[in-house]
């Protein structure tokens, strides 16, 4: 009986110990890995941004900088993630066509809106000045460019993370308005303007892209 | 309590302009409680207001496309950019006596003396506030303003405004714009061809600096009226914050691949079919 009894107050208390040692580990890895991680996201966006600016200070077209453009975007920017966010709440009423569609004319769109949006910054060097964990899964980079005149620098915010084979960016927060929240606003009122119809916005975005249908 | 009072009044201050102001053109409807998801869109928009300020944002289109947009293309192509510049620091310049106020009003004593600082260096060595000297001292500029004081005391942004001529705006910044209006010593100088030579040409100079952007945008929109709404609202939590990304930038969650309905062919896996 005794015997049985401080087996059984024995287990709890090794319990405790075992989980105390794994915070332990667990604490070591968030110290250790932490900051590796933080220069990992930071490299990813400084080889990024030196990607695009060099390809940018060359004299080009816009069909050669939309080239260009569309090639970071589909290497660094998780698309099918943002895609899903910007069309909120109407992902779950899209039918799999739709969705497939919209994926498809959202990175069209993406390209036509931004690519030539930056085309003054050619030959602009980005200066990353650090990196923290936002949630568990996500990082926020932060950079700047433009220091150099008498006004404030431009914040950029790259919201990175985790993805299969690498780390992709899911966002970018350009003095503190975000590209996916500002789509996903205006998507959002063009779907609601079409009755709440996801072929609503489609049909926009067809007719700004220039896809038949 | 004072939330509930707070609600009750904006409530009462929205169903009133419906009724009187906006009557012909009519308030948008709230979607019924039971339907949480476009209700949280509808406050999420934050615009009880929209068919009224919808009209209005066309009025203001076509004034800019006739009057604003040809003045400020011709001052951009016209006058060189480092001219444009000593414009640009002037009228700021200016409204130092209105951003020292606010830091003074929001406690921020860093800023006011910064304020302080960049207007006695500027209006001085900087030849009356053209050249922004202390800005090449890396004192740099950051506006403020009531709105953005009564944000900071925590007074809540009421409803979504698009001002005639002004532009987007909503009812605290409204509020905080007469209020800038009337703390702002140069109001009472007596010189009312200032007043209006000042207030047309900080229309101009802000026109002419967004223009491509603004070209950009309007090119680049599907709905340019939701767009731009989006636009105001962002930009002016990041001016209440100082854009400090100390505090956390007000980024939405983005769900992860895991939390997806589809796999990599696009096939649908557990969802019940609703639409």
């Amino acid at each position: 009986m005794r015997k049985v009894r401080s087996a059984i107050v024995r287990r709890p208390a090794s319990v405790v110990r075992r989980s105390r040692t794994g915070l332990l580990v667990f604490a070591a890895w968030l110290v250790l890995a932490a900051p590796a991680a933080a220069t990992e996201a930071e490299t990813f966006i400084r080889e990024t941004a030196d990607r695009v600016f060099a390809a940018y200070a060359v004299p080009v077209t816009d069909e050669d900088r939309a080239g260009v453009f569309r090639d970071v975007l589909s290497t660094t920017f998780e698309l099918k993630t943002i895609a899903r966010f910007t069309l909120g709440r109407y992902w779950r009423v899209a039918s799999a066509a739709q969705r497939k569609e919209y994926r498809r004319l959202f990175e069209d769109f993406l390209v036509l809106a931004y690519a030539n949006r930056f085309r003054d910054l050619a030959g602009v060097k980005l200066r990353v000045t650090g990196a923290r964990m936002i949630n568990k899964r996500d990082w926020l980079v932060q950079s700047e460019i433009g220091a150099d005149g008498t006004r404030p620098p431009i914040r950029i915010g790259w919201r990175v993370r985790q993805a299969g084979a690498g780390l992709r960016i899911v966002d970018v927060i350009v003095d503190g308005i975000s590209m996916s929240v500002t789509q996903r606003d205006q998507f959002a009122a063009a779907i609601h303007a079409a009755g709440g119809k996801v072929e609503g916005l489609l049909a926009m975005l067809r007719e700004k892209t220039g896809t038949p249908e | 309590m004072r939330r509930a009072l707070r609600n009750g009044l904006a409530r009462a201050v929205v169903a009133l302009l419906c009724a009187g102001v906006v009557g012909p053109v009519g308030c948008a409807t709230a979607p019924p409680a039971g339907d949480p998801e476009s209700r949280e869109a509808f406050e999420r928009a934050n615009d009880p207001l929209e068919p009224f300020n919808r009209v209005v944002f066309v009025a203001n289109i076509v004034a800019d496309r006739f009057v604003l947009k040809p003045v400020a293309y011709v001052y951009k192509e016209a006058v060189p950019a480092p001219i444009r510049d000593m414009v640009s620091n002037f009228l700021h310049n200016l409204r130092s006596p209105v951003i020292l106020l606010n830091a003074l009003l929001q406690g921020d004593i860093d800023h006011a003396g910064t304020t302080v600082l960049r207007f006695s260096v500027n209006s001085t060595l900087g030849f009356a506030g053209i050249v922004d000297l202390a800005g090449e001292f890396g004192i740099v500029r950051r506006d403020e303003d009531f709105g953005q004081t009564l944000a900071v005391w925590g007074v809540g942004e009421g409803p979504y405004l698009m001002l005639p001529l002004l532009g987007p705006s909503n009812a605290r910044d409204a509020v905080g714009r007469a209020a800038d209006y009337f703390s702002d010593p140069l109001t009472y100088l007596g010189y009312e061809k200032f007043g209006y030579s000042r207030f047309g040409a900080k229309i101009i100079d802000v026109r002419a600096r967004n223009y491509d952007l603004l070209n950009d945008v309007e090119r680049t929109s599907v709905d340019f009226y939701a767009t731009i709404r989006s636009l105001y609202g962002q930009n002016r939590r990041d001016a209440i914050a100082n854009g400090a990304e100390a505090g956390l930038p007000p980024l939405p969650d983005i769900p992860g691949e895991e939390d997806d309905f589809e796999d990599e062919e696009g096939q649908e896996r557990d969802r019940p079919p609703t639409g």
